[in-house]
């Protein structure tokens, strides 16, 4: 490689140290401008130079998914053959039956399923990007969740994708209660000297109020951002105690975002009690397998 | 093949491989920062002040996927960049310990700047980003980026 000294002629010298300068100005400004601009700028570099590293990782995780579930998805296909074919009568009474109560659908339309995408690049550790837009009913703040619970929350909407973080980020935030609803507090990130060691916090819970160890916190529904009954962990043992009047609480989270895949996002059409979703025995049932899969 | 478009295709090589490998196939920290090691190489033949585009544009790359810490990528290469070219003039040398020292440094004060620029709130703690990232990061650039160097022949040329 040839290693030159720089160019001694004095005038290409000033030439290059002045578009350094330039270039650094640019940078420092890029680093302060307002937030809705650097979004503006860093969804445009996103939709055109990164687009195809993103697609690819879109291809690169359904290939994935394909892989590894076709055996389990055909069993499920042929299960589910069965126990339609077998129903099928009893659905089409049920259908006669709520068209004459006039009632809705289960469900119907209050989520979006989506694959999530990590840049894996330096400083975009707790985001994660979405094929999901605001054509698809998404909005600012929507809940992220999975089968085991609380992922996260959503952070920018654009009309056809839109960028979420998750509960390892320090900015998030979550009104919670103890299953019972016996106690109240407020669900926190507290970061640790390693990222390995950050954990979910219990904070600002009365200091007479006791919380026994394994026992569900989920969403309170307070503050209107999530709805009311998403689990998000188990209670791990005390934090930290302040004076005589506040405990908080180390929590188990019932997600590990990093292994995360699939994720479902509430649309606002959402209502304000989800607690039938997550029935216990189905969540021990996902907490059994999280527990075989931390086993070496 | 001229030299300078042999090291621009080494850069877009690098560029591409560096996105495929984290963004595209999502591996994160096992492959190493091969964005940096295509600006340290780059600012070693280029001025200071194209080596700084340069790794303003690869810093606006990454900072647009990183949406939280906007800018720090950004500041990190410029200056990593300037930084890299201003060894020309302190540097002429070719020998093995200095280029090491090229890319393990160049490495660390990519994470450090980085550091800096980000939120306080939002970067990791010190002693992972800087300490720990950055320098075994560094080291692992070098691993690549030297036998790239052998690999291309320009350390060979500079020996003789």
């Amino acid at each position: 490689m040839a290693f030159r000294p720089e160019p001694e002629h004095a005038e290409g010298q000033r030439r290059q140290n002045l578009l350094a300068i330039s270039f650094f100005i640019l940078a420092l400004v890029t680093a302060y401008i307002p937030a809705d601009m650097q979004q503006s700028i860093a969804w445009s570099v996103r939709v055109t130079t990164l687009r195809p590293f993103i697609l690819t990782q879109q291809w690169v995780v359904a290939a994935k998914e394909n892989a590894a579930e076709a055996g389990i998805l055909r069993a499920q296909l042929d299960s589910l053959t069965a126990t339609v074919s077998s129903q099928a009568g009893l659905l089409d009474e049920n259908r006669i039956l709520r068209d004459l109560l006039d009632l809705a659908e289960r469900g119907e339309g209050f989520f979006r399923p989506a694959t999530v995408l990590r840049s894996g690049i330096p400083g975009s550790e707790s985001m994660f990007f979405l094929e999901l837009g605001s054509g698809d009913g998404i909005e600012n703040g929507a809940p992220v969740v999975n089968r085991h619970g609380l992922v996260g929350r959503i952070l920018e909407v654009r009309q056809e994708s839109s960028i979420g973080m998750d509960w390892t980020h320090p900015d998030f935030r979550v009104s919670a209660m103890l299953q019972d609803g016996r106690t109240y507090g407020i669900v926190e990130n507290r970061r640790g000297a390693f990222r390995e060691e950050d954990r979910l916090v219990l904070n600002g819970t009365a200091y007479y109020e006791t919380a026994s160890d394994n026992t569900l916190v989920v969403t309170s529904g307070l503050g209107g951002v999530f709805p009311r009954g998403i689990p998000i962990g188990r209670i791990a043992g005390i934090e930290e105690v302040q004076g005589q009047w506040r405990k908080a609480y180390r929590l188990w989270p019932m997600v590990e975002p990093g292994s995360v895949t699939h994720v479902i996002v509430f649309t606002n059409r959402v209502p304000d009690n989800l607690d039938q979703l997550w029935s216990d025995d189905s969540l021990s049932t996902v907490e059994k397998e999280t527990v075989e899969r931390r086993k070496p | 093949m001229s030299h300078s478009i042999k090291l621009w295709l080494v850069v877009l090589c690098l560029f591409l491989a560096h996105f495929i490998m984290h963004v595209g196939f999502g591996l994160g920290p096992v492959v190493p920062d091969m964005l940096t090691i295509a600006l340290l190489l780059a600012a070693r033949e280029i001025g200071i002040g194209w080596a700084s585009g340069l790794g303003l544009a690869f810093g606006l790359l990454e900072d647009s996927l990183s949406v939280l810490a906007f800018g720090a990528s950004s500041v990190a290469m410029t200056m990593t960049g300037a930084l890299g070219a201003t060894t020309r003039n302190l540097f002429v040398g070719d020998s093995l310990s200095f280029q090491l020292s090229y890319f393990i440094l160049g490495k660390w004060a990519r994470e450090l700047l980085h550091w800096v620029m980000a939120d306080e709130a939002l970067r990791l703690p010190f002693l992972e980003q800087v300490m720990l990232n950055g320098l075994l990061g560094g080291v692992y650039v070098a691993a690549i980026a030297m036998p790239l160097m052998v690999l291309m022949g320009w350390r060979r040329r500079e020996v003789r």
